[in-house]
C-alpha cells in the first residue's frame, strides 16, 4: 500500500506545541512530535500523563487549545471523530469498539456495510473479505460467523486493527493495545502493529510499558503529568535511558531513596 | 538497540505467507452449526408443547384448532417481532401492550365522534398510526436524551396512555369501552381489506400430499446433511447404490403394506420392513457417494464419564417406563384433590424435606468459614422457609393439574432426560471409540422403541397410541440410520465449499417442502361436505376453519423483521447498538436514530395490532392490552433474545408467541383445569430460558 500524495518534505502527521486546558487544569502542554508513514511513534507515559487526552486530540474528540496540528504539512481542524476518520486517522480504543456478541464479519464491516442496491448486505463478500483481511494479519479464523467475544484479547485487537487498515486508514492510533494482555498475546499484537506500519501506515502506539514500545517504535514521545519529557527518534535515545525516563526518572530515584531500596 | 527489534522485523509482511491450517481447529458439522442458532430452543419447545397437546387434547391438531391458535398467536406475534428487535437493540417498551388498546380506542372514537359524527374509519386508522409513531418517537427521544433506563421512561408512557384512554372514553362514551366500531363509515371496506376472514374448506388429497412432501423433503434434507458431513468419493460405489435400491424397494413395500393392511401383526411386520428399508437406503446412499471409514478408533474401554451418563440415562428411561404404575388410570379425569387419603401427607413431607434439603445444601457451601450458633439459626430458619415454600408450590401444582397431566409430564421429563444422557454418552464415547458409539447409538434406538411401546400400552389418548407411536418408531429408525452412517463413514474435518453449498441448498429445499406439507396437513381439513354433514347429523361439531388476515399480517411483519435483522445494515446496527452502544457509535453507527427507529417500530406494530383488534371485535375495552407487554417480552425471551440486548432472533420470537398460544388453546381442548395453564406457561418459560442459556454458552465456548 502506498500513499501517493505523500509529500516527501512533510511528515504524515506533525504536532507542534500542542496544549490542552480543561478550565484550570493543564492536560497537555507544549507537546511536539511527528508521525511518518511506515513508522511507529510510541507515546509513553504513566497513568495521568496525558496519553488519553493526546489521542483524543489526534482523533478529533477534543480540539487543541493551542498549537499546530498538520497533516502532510497543511493544518487540520477536526471537530468530530468522523472528520478524523474521513481524513484517514483511525483510533483503536481500549474497549475496541467491537460488539462482543456480534459475529466477526458483522463487526468488521460495522457502520460501513457494503450493500447491494442499498438494501441487501453483501454477506458473502463481507465474510470472504473479513477472513482474508484477518489472514493478512496472520490469523486463521475458524469461522467468521463466531462472535467476537469468543476471540482472545490479542485476536480481538487484530480484528480492530485489520478493520482500520482495510478501510484505508493512513494513521492508526492504538490505545494501550497490550495493557490487558499476557506476554505471548502482547507479542502477537506487537507483530501486527509492526505489520501495519510495514504496510505503509503511520502508527501511534500508546503504552506505559517501555518493553513493548522499544521493539516496535521508531520514535518515542514521553509524557509525564501533561508535559513532554522529550521526543526522540530511535537512534537518539538508548534503551536504558528510555526505561529510566519512563520509569519516572528522578522521581523513581526519590522513591527508592524514600523506601530504602539500594 | 538492534537486538530488541528482531522479534518483529524478520517477517516479510508485504506479502503474507499462506496461513497454515490450525490443527486445533476442527470443522463444525452441519448439526452443530444449526444447534447453536438462537431460535433452536424455542423451536424444540414449540414442537414439544404442540406434541404434548396433540397427544392429550381431543381436537388439537385438527384444522380448526390450528387456525384457532394461529389466530391467538398472531397479535402477540406481530408485537413480539417488534419487541424482539427492540430487545436486541438493548431496550424495553412497557407501553407496547397498552399501545394496542390505545390505538384501537382512538380508531373507535375518531370514527364515531370526531367532528361531531365521526369520520371515515380510514382517517381514524391513519391518525392512530401517526399518534403511535409520535409516542414511539417520544419514548426513544426520552431514552436517548435522559439516558434513563427504558423501563422507567416507557412505564411513564404506559400509565399516561392508560389514564388518557380511561378519561377520554368515559368522557365521550360514558362507559369504559368503545363499541360499534365496525358499524362506522368505511369499516366494511377496511375489514375486507385489512382484517379479512377466509373460510378454509376441505382438501381431499391433503394427507397424500402431506406424506409425499414430507418424504421427498425429508430425503432431500438427509442427503444434504450427508453431503455436509462426509468426504466425497472420487468414484461412485455401485454396490452402495444397489443397497440403496434394495432399501427403497423394501421401504416402499413396507409402507404400502402398512397402508393396505389392518391387522396388528401384519402392521408390525410391514412397519419393520419399511423401517429397515429406509435405514438400508440411507446407509447405501452414504456408502455409494462418500468415503467409508478405514479405522474404527483404537481404545476399547468405555470412558468413565460416558459410562456414568449411559447408566444415568438408562436409569431415567427405566423410571419413565415404570412411572405409569403408581397412577391409577381410571382416575384420569379427577383432579388430584387435597383430601385424597394417603397421598396428602406423603407429598407434603416429601416436598418439605426436599425444599429444606436444597436450602441446607445451598447454605452449607457458603458457610464453610464461620459455623457459630447464629449462622446455624439462620440456616434453620432458611431451611424451614424453603420447606414451607416448596410444599406450598407443590400443593398449588397438585391442585391445578390432574393425575394424567402429572404422569404425562413426569414421563416426558424422565424420558427426555434419559435419552439426552444417553446421547451425551454416545457423543463422549464416539470421541475415543467408534465401536462404543455404535453400541450406545443402538441402545438409544432401543430405548426409544421401548418407550414407544410403553406409551402405546399406557396412554389413554388415541393419538398417543397411534401417531406418537409411529413418530417414535420413525425416530428410532432415524437414530439407527444416523449411528450406522457415523460408524461407517469418515467425518469431514475440513470445509468443502461446493459440498457445503449443495448440502445447504438441499436442506433448505427439503426443509421447505416438509414444512409446506406440514402446513397443508395442519391448516386444511380433510372433511368432505358429505362427511361433514354426517358428523353434524350425528350431533358432532364441525370446525369453523376460519383463517383471519391477522395471521397473514403476522407472517408479513415477521418476515420483514427477520429480513431486516439478518440481511440489512440496519439489522447489523441493531445488534451492535444492543451489544455495545459506545462501540457502535465509535464506528459511525447512528445509535440514537437506531433506538428511536426501534421504539417507533414497536409503536407502529402496536397500532397495527390495535387496528386489527378494533376491526375484528368492533368493541374495545378501555383496559385492552394492559399487561400484554409482558407476554411480548416473554415471547421474545423464549425465542432466544438476550434480556441485556445484542443477541436474538425474530423467528424465535414468533415461535415464542406460538408456544404461548398453543398452550392457551391446547389446554382448552384437554379435560384438564385450564387454570393450570399459567403454571404450565411459567414452566415452559423457565425451561426455554435454561435451554437458551445452555445453547448460548455452547455457542460462546467450543468453537
Amino acid at each position: 500500500m502506498t500513499i501517493t500524495e505523500a509529500n516527501e518534505e512533510h511528515a504524515l502527521l506533525e504536532l507542534r506545541n500542542i496544549c490542552k486546558y480543561f478550565g484550570n487544569v493543564t492536560a497537555l502542554e507544549n507537546i511536539t512530535t511527528r508521525v511518518e508513514a511506515g513508522k511507529v511513534t510510541c507515546v509513553l507515559g504513566d497513568n495521568g500523563a496525558g496519553k488519553s487526552t493526546f489521542i483524543k486530540i489526534l482523533s478529533g474528540v477534543h480540539q487543541p487549545s493551542s498549537g499546530e496540528y498538520t497533516m502532510y504539512g497543511s493544518p487540520v481542524h477536526f471537530t468530530t471523530p468522523r472528520d478524523a476518520r474521513n481524513a484517514g486517522i483511525a483510533a483503536v480504543f481500549q474497549d475496541l469498539a467491537l460488539a462482543p456478541l456480534l459475529s466477526i464479519w458483522r463487526n468488521f464491516f460495522l457502520g460501513v456495510e457494503p450493500m447491494h442496491a442499498g438494501i441487501l448486505m453483501r454477506t458473502a463478500f463481507m465474510k470472504k473479505t473479513a477472513k482474508e483481511e484477518m489472514a493478512k494479519m496472520g490469523i486463521d479464523l475458524r469461522d467468521v460467523d463466531q462472535p467476537v467475544g469468543t476471540l482472545s484479547g490479542g485476536e480481538r485487537q487484530s480484528v480492530a486493527i485489520a478493520r482500520a487498515v482495510y478501510f484505508g486508514a493512513r494513521v492508526l492510533i492504538l490505545d494501550e493495545p497490550t495493557s490487558a494482555l499476557g506476554v505471548k498475546q502482547s507479542g502477537v499484537v506487537l507483530k501486527y502493529t509492526r505489520a501495519a506500519a510495514d504496510r505503509g501506515l503511520g502508527v501511534i502506539f500508546i503504552t506505559h510499558n517501555p518493553n513493548h514500545a522499544i521493539p516496535v517504535g521508531d520514535r518515542f514521545l514521553l509524557l509525564n503529568r501533561g508535559h513532554s519529557l522529550g521526543d526522540f527518534a530511535k537512534d537518539e535515545i538508548s534503551r536504558t535511558e528510555l526505561t529510566r525516563l519512563m520509569a519516572g526518572g528522578a522521581e523513581l530515584e526519590q522513591l527508592e531513596h524514600e523506601i530504602g531500596i539500594r | 538497540m538492534t537486538a530488541t527489534d528482531v522479534e518483529v522485523s524478520e517477517e516479510p509482511v508485504s506479502e503474507p505467507p499462506p496461513v497454515p491450517l490450525d490443527e486445533r481447529i476442527s470443522h463444525r458439522g452441519p448439526m452443530r452449526r444449526w444447534l447453536i442458532s438462537p431460535e433452536i430452543g424455542a423451536l424444540i419447545g414449540a414442537v414439544i408443547v404442540w406434541a404434548f397437546f396433540w397427544g392429550n387434547g381431543r381436537t388439537f391438531g385438527e384444522a380448526d384448532t390450528t387456525l384457532n391458535w394461529l389466530d391467538v398467536a398472531a397479535p402477540t406475534g406481530i408485537m413480539a417481532t417488534a419487541v424482539a428487535l427492540l430487545m436486541i437493540g438493548g431496550e424495553f417498551d412497557l407501553s407496547s401492550g397498552v399501545m394496542t388498546g390505545a390505538t384501537a380506542i382512538q380508531i373507535g372514537l375518531f370514527s364515531r365522534y370526531f367532528m361531531g359524527d365521526g369520520v371515515n374509519i380510514g382517517w381514524a386508522i391513519g391518525s392512530a398510526f401517526l399518534a403511535a409513531a409520535a409516542v414511539g418517537w417520544f419514548n426513544g427521544y426520552m431514552v436517548n436524551k435522559t439516558g434513563l433506563p427504558s423501563f422507567i421512561v416507557t412505564l411513564a408512557s404506559f400509565f399516561t396512555l392508560r389514564g388518557v384512554m380511561l378519561v377520554i372514553s368515559k368522557r365521550l362514551v360514558g362507559k369504559v369501552q368503545v363499541d360499534q366500531i365496525t358499524e362506522q363509515k368505511g369499516a366494511k371496506f377496511f375489514k375486507d381489506w385489512i382484517a379479512h376472514e377466509w373460510k378454509f374448506t376441505e382438501f381431499g388429497i391433503r394427507d397424500n400430499l402431506f406424506l409425499a412432501l414430507v418424504i421427498a423433503g425429508g430425503a432431500a434434507f438427509i442427503y444434504g446433511l450427508l453431503e455436509q458431513s462426509f468426504i466425497r468419493r472420487a468414484a461412485l460405489n455401485l454396490a452402495g447404490f444397489g443397497l440403496t435400491a434394495v432399501g427403497v424397494i423394501g421401504s416402499a413395500t413396507g409402507f404400502a403394506g402398512l397402508l393396505w393392511t389392518e391387522g396388528v401383526g401384519q402392521n408390525a411386520l410391514f412397519g419393520v420392513i419399511a423401517g429397515a428399508g429406509a435405514v438400508l437406503a440411507i446407509a447405501g446412499t452414504a456408502l455409494a457417494r462418500w468415503q467409508g471409514r478405514t479405522s474404527t478408533g483404537g481404545a476399547t474401554a468405555l470412558p468413565r464419564d460416558a459410562a456414568q451418563r449411559l447408566g444415568l440415562g438408562i436409569a431415567c428411561v427405566a423410571l419413565a417406563c415404570l412411572l405409569p404404575i403408581p397412577f391409577d388410570r381410571r382416575q384420569g379425569l379427577a383432579i388430584l384433590s387435597w383430601t385424597s387419603p394417603g397421598l396428602r401427607p406423603v407429598v407434603a413431607v416429601v416436598a418439605a424435606i426436599a425444599g429444606a434439603a436444597l436450602a441446607v445444601r445451598a447454605m452449607l457451601s457458603q458457610m464453610s468459614e464461620k459455623k457459630n450458633a447464629a449462622s446455624w439459626g439462620k440456616l434453620g430458619l432458611f431451611a424451614l422457609y424453603s420447606g414451607i415454600l416448596v410444599t406450598t408450590l407443590a400443593i398449588c401444582f397438585l391442585q391445578l393439574t390432574t393425575v394424567q397431566a402429572l404422569r404425562a409430564i413426569g414421563m416426558l421429563l424422565l424420558a427426555g432426560a434419559g435419552l439426552t444422557f444417553m446421547m451425551l454418552a454416545r457423543g463422549i464415547a464416539g470421541r475415543s471409540s467408534k465401536r462404543w458409539q455404535l453400541i450406545i447409538g443402538l441402545l438409544v434406538a432401543a430405548a426409544v422403541l421401548v418407550l414407544a411401546f410403553v406409551i402405546r400400552a399406557d396412554s389413554g389418548a388415541v393419538r398417543f397410541r397411534t401417531g406418537m407411536f409411529g413418530a417414535m418408531m420413525i425416530g428410532a429408525m432415524a437414530i439407527v440410520a444416523n449411528t450406522l452412517v457415523e460408524y461407517l463413514m469418515e467425518k469431514r474435518t475440513h470445509a468443502d465449499a461446493d459440498a457445503d453449498r449443495l448440502g445447504k441448498r438441499l436442506q433448505l429445499i427439503g426443509g421447505g417442502a416438509a414444512f409446506l406439507g406440514l402446513i397443508i396437513r395442519l391448516v386444511w381439513s380433510n372433511l368432505t361436505p358429505e362427511h361433514a354433514a354426517q358428523v353434524k347429523a350425528a350431533g358432532g361439531s364441525v370446525g369453523q376453519n376460519v383463517l383471519r388476515q391477522t395471521v397473514v399480517w403476522w407472517l408479513i411483519v415477521a418476515a420483514i423483521g427477520s429480513y431486516v435483522l439478518v440481511k440489512t445494515r440496519w439489522g447489523n446496527w441493531i445488534f451492535a447498538v444492543g451489544g455495545n452502544k459506545e462501540a457502535a457509535r465509535a464506528v459511525g453507527v447512528p445509535a440514537n436514530q437506531v433506538k428511536v427507529g426501534l421504539f417507533v417500530t414497536v409503536s407502529l406494530c402496536g397500532c397495527l395490532a390495535g387496528t386489527l383488534i378494533a376491526l375484528r371485535y368492533g368493541t374495545v375495552q378501555a383496559n385492552q392490552g394492559t399487561g400484554l407487554e409482558f407476554e411480548y417480552i416473554i415471547a421474545a425471551v423464549v425465542g432466544g433474545c438476550l434480556l441485556t440486548g445484542g443477541y436474538g432472533s425474530v423467528i424465535g420470537a414468533g415461535l415464542g408467541s406460538a408456544i404461548m398460544a398453543i398452550s392457551v388453546v391446547g389446554v382448552q381442548t384437554t379435560p384438564w383445569n385450564s387454570d393450570g395453564r399459567f403454571a404450565f406457561l411459567g414452566g415452559v418459560l423457565l425451561l426455554a430460558v435454561l435451554v437458551n442459556n445452555f445453547i448460548r454458552k455452547k455457542a460462546q465456548e467450543a468453537r
